[in-house]
């Protein structure tokens, strides 16, 4: 489980370092280059790894994709699709459901899969 | 290759070599308890600084961070953090793989051998990219005595003996020594003696690519080991 509290690039490289992957071989294995990995784990890029590729990190690591997408500033690329298909309904419905605790979305989330349940018979 | 410190270093204690290749193989043997044995080249440096050192291992614009169009790598002793120019990034050209290898065996160099040596100045605390001054700044123009050192060391580190000469047996079919006579001439430099080691450097690119290395390096450890020869040598018969 990641430390949400920390910045995406310092959790990277304690998690990258506690698996055993040196910075160059990290870089090989999610073809990024060992300068563009470091600047991320600094905090010094503007533009962060792409959601694609933030999964392979995550992958790698044994952590959550969708936790890591959203840590590095991402949005994995099943979310913007969906928001493009109702792009008025679902923003409003994520900002409804903003402030809720981690409990209530998960119930919300059964709620809304039990809905699809029903629509689908 | 040859570096030198931007500033004035601390005097470090004399060292004969056979003392920094017992350093070495203290290291390799550490992290080979550690960690992995190292059984074939390459040796993994980067899995060495970050993994068994713990030092922090960053890629940086250091040429633009101390003003100087020749620097390569440097140290940070208390905040153990190594520093290497984005311009050695194999990524980004894949025939800097083996200066960027040397830089991060040199700079493991001068924290294996110098930390000890070195008081950073409270100071310059937050100079340098908010790390404070750097203990030693690697340059590609000149060698002082710690330089020297640490060059030295990472030949030894990333060329030990006990992975060379097997590695070279292997290529060669014996251990047999070479002797720039029995190769091809080379007839570029200026003189005769940087034309003999263009020539055993061309001859033994094959064997640096295998331990990561650059060819210059690996021509300078194989001398050193009498594998490599520019004279031949003399025999009563």
């Amino acid at each position: 489980m990641a430390d949400i509290a920390k910045p995406f690039g310092r959790m990277l490289r304690e998690k990258r370092i506690e698996k055993g992957f040196s910075l160059r071989k990290f870089a090989e294995l999610v073809d990024l280059s060992p300068t563009y990995l470091s600047q991320v784990e600094q905090g010094k890029v503007v533009k962060p790894p792409t959601a694609e590729r933030v999964k392979k990190i995550a992958e790698l690591l044994g952590e959550s994709a969708d936790q890591w997408i959203a840590l590095a500033g991402r949005m994995p690329d099943d979310l913007s699709k969906i928001i493009r298909k109702e792009p008025e309904e679902m923003p409003s419905l994520l900002r409804a459901a903003e402030g809720l605790t981690a409990e209530q979305l998960r119930a919300l989330t059964n709620r809304a899969k039990k809905m699809k349940g029903k629509d689908n018979d | 290759m040859t570096r030198r410190s931007a500033k004035p270093k601390p005097d470090v204690p004399y060292l004969p070599e056979q003392h920094i290749e017992q350093h070495v193989a203290v290291l390799l043997a550490q992290f080979s308890d550690a960690r992995d044995p190292i059984t074939k080249p390459p040796v993994p440096i980067g899995d060495i600084v970050e993994l068994h050192l713990r030092l922090t291992y960053e890629v940086e614009d250091l040429k633009a961070l101390f003003g100087h169009p020749d620097v390569l790598g440097a140290i940070w002793f208390k905040e153990k953090i190594v520093r290497v120019d984005r311009s050695l990034d194999p990524h980004e050209n894949t025939k800097m793989l083996g200066r960027y290898n040397f830089t991060l065996a040199h700079e493991t160099g001068h924290w294996q051998l110098h930390r000890h040596h070195y008081t950073e100045d409270p100071n310059q605390a937050m100079l340098f990219g908010g790390r404070g001054k750097p203990a030693f700044v690697c340059r590609s123009s000149q060698k002082p005595p710690a330089e020297w050192q640490a060059d030295c060391f990472a030949g030894y580190l990333l060329m030990p003996r006990d992975l060379v000469l097997p590695a070279w047996e292997e290529w060669r079919g014996s251990i047999d020594p070479v002797c720039v006579d029995e190769l091809p001439a080379v007839k570029f430099r200026p003189d005769e003696n940087s034309n003999q080691s263009a020539a055993l450097e061309m001859f033994c690119k094959p064997l640096a690519a295998h331990f990561e290395v650059s060819a210059e390096a690996m021509r300078i450890r194989l001398e050193k080991l009498g594998l490599l020869l520019r004279e031949q040598p003399n025999t009563l018969f």
